[in-house]
Order: structure tokens, then sequence, then C-alpha cells
């Protein structure tokens, strides 16, 4: 049986077979089309990828953006960044994520449960998101500010004033619409049961899982990975509870796929989730990881994990803020000019779907090869029944496609991404 | 006044769905949701899926196409140039939406044959769809900025008489260039050519490859966001809405025998060398230093 996603940032094909108690026991994923961003870098000036790659994504471009600074700076041997600029890239990619967050719960998730869509509910945050990241880089979408070296502008004190003015204004967002909470404890709740008894759009949703008795519903195996380690995010990988903290970039691969544009990435030969859930379970975050102990991976942890993401990364981004100093520079510019670079370069970060890896060869600056895995990649890989990937798996047992949406959309898909 | 909204269909093409995202960030979208119905939108919810835009005949008053457009590129199998060909001629009026649908932009570049916007392939006119540029609107950006197009959308509803430029944008929008309105100014007038990245003072145009001077857009006058534009964040203007965007070697300016290869529009080159020649005559203490 054939459904069609769609409103996922293009569409999807998800072919659907059954076994004999009309249970589904396998899903065929099936991207429809791709751009090719890889070659179009091919030949090209290494700067111009600080161009190029925030047009992969029109809602996570940002993350390409910040993933190509890096990349291209790991080219180098020995180069000197800005602290400033650092936390900058830091903060901006921050306010992506969140944005990112607010649409998918309004315009993805909701709709699913029978709601209409909450277009200004999703837009209403989401601009003002935007509106933060346009004060340092100049515009949202698609800004280069970021560039070898440390980013371009020149914060002053004022713009400090207007950003921490733009988080305050999100977390009362968050406080009113979301989960809605007068007290300052709910960054650190530790019991699911701490929420559930409060008001909002979050907790309807999750007490909606809890009445149709789905909260365990889209579990897949229980594998978390993280790579884009920062100043907030901690990288390592989780197997149920059990965490290694030793990464290495040459155990990811990634295979083409027979029958759809998407390529499937494996880690050490294994399917692993990206994204909130597992940055929350790699960052130990107590709610999160008692919503695990109780529900597994399941769509109510994935839904709760990235939605309690955004308080936790509001507080953070105000961290950020005061570590800023104004007399430090936010440039350095670096010794050696870029076309004498030849080598290569990883630059990983943690996008709002989970971790995005860009990887380059540079001859004399000049792009020889550019790879890019996102996190739809890791998160929608289409395995075989032998062999599942987190998703196919997480949708095996159901027998209702439109649940199989939802735990399919539970992962927040991204098709522009996915086949860039 | 207006007791049957218009009904707009949102298409897309070979794109990033930067130009959706982008519109999401419209200030005033509550007013613009309650005027106008998208009957197909990627995003937002609409009455039709893209399913039914395929396999049903439905009528709409605006296409709206995000996107390149190549004969090899399909929806969900259906050929891309079937779907524009059947809404655009239904559709009153079609906006091409971003540089993509209205040059063919970064997409141009990819494998697909024959990747070109709708009615240009860069600045070369095409053929396919020669008959529907009567009635087609050009915006072109990437991305677009979200007022722009949703005062264009109005402009259609209320009639207006839009003059266009030659690639068919609006004059309204396009008769300035990305410069009008930067704060660096003053670093180009004076001709102070030493810029440095992560600086607010200066200007880009001399080293770094800043388009502004010669690239035609409101970015400086409709600010990005309500609050900044990449020039004045320190970020050369990239030219995103030129036909031929992206160039290369971004971040560089070109220059022949010292002058840079793409000059103000309308100042040739005679022009430039006088004015260059008697601004470096004065040397402007307030220019050289550090604002504050």
């Amino acid at each position: 049986m054939i459904k069609f996603i769609e409103k996922i940032e293009g569409e999807a094909k998800l072919n659907f077979s059954f076994d004999e108690h009309k249970k589904i026991d396998f899903v065929d994923i099936e991207f429809f089309s791709t751009r090719n961003i890889e070659k179009i870098l091919e030949n090209k000036p290494a700067l111009d990828a600080l161009v190029i790659n925030p047009r992969v994504c029109g809602i996570c471009g940002h993350a390409h953006l910040i993933a190509t600074t890096k990349a291209l700076e790991d080219c180098y041997k020995n180069i000197e960044v800005p602290n400033n600029a650092k936390i900058l890239r830091e903060l901006t990619l921050n306010f992506e994520i969140m944005q990112n967050h607010f649409k998918w719960f309004y315009l993805s998730i909701l709709p699913l449960l029978g709601e209409r869509q909450h277009l200004l509910k999703a837009t209403f945050p989401s601009q003002i998101l935007a509106k933060a990241i346009a004060v340092v880089g100049g515009q949202y979408p698609h800004t280069s500010y970021s560039l070898v070296g440390g980013v371009v502008c020149d914060i002053t004190v004022m713009d400090i004033l207007k950003i921490t003015h733009l988080i305050d204004e999100v977390m009362k967002y968050f406080e009113k619409n979301l989960l809605v909470d007068e007290s300052e404890e709910f960054l650190n709740y530790k019991n699911i049961e701490n929420i559930l008894n409060k008001d909002g759009d979050l907790i309807k949703t999750l007490l909606k899982f809890k009445q149709n008795s789905w909260q365990h519903l889209g579990r897949s195996y229980g594998r978390f990975v993280v790579f884009g380690q920062n100043s907030y995010f901690n990288s390592g990988k989780s197997i149920k509870t059990t965490v290694s903290k030793n990464l290495n970039f040459a155990n990811i691969k990634e295979q083409t796929n027979q029958n759809s544009y998407a390529k499937n990435v494996t880690y050490k030969n294994k399917y692993y989730e990206v994204g909130p859930l597992s940055r929350a379970m790699l960052n130990k975050i107590p709610l999160i990881k008692d919503s695990h102990r109780k529900y597994g991976d399941s769509i109510f942890s994935r839904i709760l994990a990235r939605m309690y993401e955004i308080p936790q990364l509001l507080n953070h981004s105000k961290k950020l803020l005061d570590e800023l100093d104004l007399d430090k520079p936010f440039y350095i510019e670096p010794k050696i000019d870029i076309s004498k670079i030849s080598g290569s370069g990883y630059g990983c970060v943690e996008a709002a779907r989970g971790t995005l890896l860009h990887k380059v060869k540079l001859h004399n600056g000049i792009i020889e090869k550019y790879d890019i895995i996102t996190p739809t990649q890791w998160n929608l890989s289409n395995g075989t029944k032998e062999k599942l990937g987190v998703s196919q798996k997480a949708m095996i047992g159901l027998s209702d496609i439109n649940l199989a949406e939802i735990v399919f959309k539970s992962f927040d898909v991204c098709s522009v991404c996915t086949t860039h | 006044m207006y007791d049957k909204k218009l009904k707009i269909i949102w298409l897309t093409a070979i794109s990033c769905n930067g130009n959706s995202h982008s519109f999401l960030n419209y200030p005033h979208l509550e007013q613009f949701i309650d005027d106008f119905e998208f009957i197909y939108h990627p995003l937002i919810y609409s009455k039709y899926s893209l399913q039914d835009l395929i396999n049903k005949d439905i009528e709409c008053d605006i296409l709206l196409l995000e996107g390149a457009i190549s004969p090899e590129f399909k929806k969900m199998d259906e050929p891309i140039i079937n779907l524009v060909d059947k809404y655009a001629h239904k559709a009153k009026k079609i906006i091409t939406v971003g540089t993509c649908a209205t040059f063919g932009g970064i997409f141009s570049q990819s494998d697909y044959a024959y990747t070109t916007g709708l009615h240009f392939d860069k600045e070369n006119p095409t053929f396919l769809f020669k008959s529907l540029k009567h009635k087609t609107i050009s915006i072109s950006g990437c991305p677009i900025q979200p007022e722009v197009l949703a005062n264009t959308i109005y402009a259609i509803q209320k009639n207006m008489d839009l003059k266009l430029d030659n690639y068919l944008r609006p004059k309204e929008f396009f008769a300035y260039t990305i410069h009008n309105g930067c704060t660096r100014n003053e670093y180009f007038e004076y001709k102070v050519d030493n810029h440095t990245f992560g600086k607010k003072e200066g200007c880009m145009f001399y080293e770094h490859g800043c388009q502004a001077p010669y690239t035609n857009g409101s970015c400086n006058k409709i600010l990005w966001n309500g609050v900044n534009s990449k020039t004045r964040a320190g970020l050369p203007c990239m030219g995103c809405t030129s036909p031929d965007f992206p160039k290369q070697n971004l971040f560089k300016t070109k220059k022949n025998m010292g002058i840079p290869q793409n000059l103000p529009l309308g100042v040739g080159k005679r022009t430039y060398l006088t004015l260059a020649g008697i601004t470096k005559a004065f040397s402007i203490k307030r220019l050289e230093e550090d604002l504050f």
C-alpha cells in the first residue's frame, strides 16, 4: 500500500507491506529527486561554498553555513578563530534550531492529531528567532555571515540588548503557549508527572498520546548518536542508557540506495537515531531520561525532547550572550589565504534535526570534492527487512498507516536536505 | 469589497524551499491569510494536496512558482512542466518567486537538462512558456523578501498597474540598487577601501566582492526581518537577485588594472576614474577611524 507524504520540505513515498495479521512488516521509503549540490560545488573557489550551501535547505540552511565554515577551517592545519565568532555561530544556530521546532510542532505534528493547523502560532515565535539571527547575520534565511576566520559582523551592546529582548519574548511565548508554568522550575523537572498536570499545547498533545495509549508508539532501536559537540550539546553515542564518548568520523558510512535518491547512513554498520531525543539522552536531561525510561524512544519522547529543547536552548543562549567580549575581535584574517590551501576537512554541527556533517577536499583553494550527510539521512535510511532503518523499525507492527505517518513525521523529516 | 478571496497555488519546482520559509516571516501574515487563500502550499495547510493538483483540475487565480524548471524534473512522478503548463494557463497572473524560478539560479547548475527560470535562462529569454509572459511578474532574490511578494500579490488583487523592468520585475522594488540605504555608504562615496571583516566600518565593494552598487533590489530599503541587511551586517551583497547569480569567487572584487570589473549601475569607467582620482585626494579622518 502506497502513501504519499507531503509538506515535509518536499515529498516522500512510503510503500507499506503487511503481514498476515495486517500489521506493517516493512516500509520502503522513497525520496523523489536530487539537486546535486555536492556536484555544483566541485571546481568552485572554497569560499563560494559559504553562499551556495545555505541554499541546500530553506529551514536549516544556517546549519549548513556553520558546517561549511567549520569544514573549510578544518582544512587549515592551524587557524585562529576568535571566541566571539564561535559564540555567535552557536547562538544563531540555536535560533535556527528553535524556529524549526516551533514550525514542526504547529505545522506538522498538531494537524496529524486532528487539530487545525495553527499557522500563526508557528510563525509568531519563528519570526522573532529569525529576527534575532538577522540582528547578527543581516538576514534570515540564507545569510553567509560566518566565514573562514570568524564572522563578518561587529555587534554592539545595543545589538546584545535587542537579542536579549527577543530571547525573553520567545521564552515568554513558550511559557504561555507550550507549557504553562509560572515557576522557574520547569527547566529542571525530573519526572513526566511533574508536567502532565500543567496546561499548554505541548502538554495537551502529550496527554492526547496518553489517552490513546500511544505513549509507547514509534519505538526503534534506542540507539542514539550526537556528533556536533559544542558548548551545550555533548557528543557521544548512547545505546539504551550506556553512553560512550569515543566517536570517529571514519566509522560513518554512506551507501547509495537502489530505489531512492536519499543515501543511507550508518555508524559502525548500525543505524542510529539523531536529533533532539539523542541530544537530550547524551546531555542527560532528567525529564527526557524519565520519559525514555517509561516510554522508550517513542513519538511521545521525541515530541517532548524536541519541544523541551527550546527553553534549554533559550537559557543557554543567554549565557552565550554574556560570554561575548566586545573588546575582542569577531574576525581574524587567516595567515594563509585560502587560495593556497590544499587538504581536507570535516565540519560537524547539530542542526535542528540532528547531526549534520560536511566533508570537503580542497586543492589550492578550489573544491575538489564535497560531501554532505544530513540528519534525515540517518533517521530515514531505507534499510532492508533484515536490517531496518531507524524510522522503518519505528513503524513496524502498526496496523494503521495514519499512525505510521505520525511516527514518520516524529523524526521531523526534511526532504530537500535529504535529497541535496 | 473582495467577497471572494483570490485563490493561490504555490508550486515548488527545483528549489530549497527558502522562499516559502522567507515568506513565513511576513509580519502581517495574519491579515494576508484573511485576504487570500492558499489552495495549495508546500508548508501551510491547504484545501488541496499535491496529489490533487496532479490528478484533478483545480481553478486558481494566481500561480506562484518557486524553483527552477527542467523537462527532466518531476513532482511525485509528474513532470513539473506539465503542472506549470496546466495551472499557468488557468491562472490570471503568475509570479515567479525567487531567483531560481525567475532565472534558473543555483539549481540551473544541477544535473537536470535545460534547467532555467520560467521565462529566462540567466539573462536570456526562453521560449517554452513565451505565451504566458504577458501575465507573469518576476520577483527575484535568493530568497525573496516577504514584503515584496506580499505586496505584489496585493497589487494584483487591487488591479494596480505595476511598472515592470526588462525581467518583468516590479520597478517599485527593483528600480533601486542594494546599495541604496546601506549604512556603509560613506565609505563607498569617499572610496575608503581598507575594509576588513568583523568591523562595522568600511565598504566591501573595493576588495570583498560586494555587488550592491550594481544589483537591483530593496534589501537596504525594506530591511530583512525588519532589522538589518547583509551589507549593514558586514557581508558583501552576493547579487542574489541577478540573472547570473551565483557568480564565482564571491568574496573577492574582480579588478582589471586596479579598477573593479563591475562598476556601479550606469557609471562609466571614465567617470569612475575621475571620481576615484578626486576622492583619493582627500583623507577623511572620521572615516579612517573606528566609529566608536
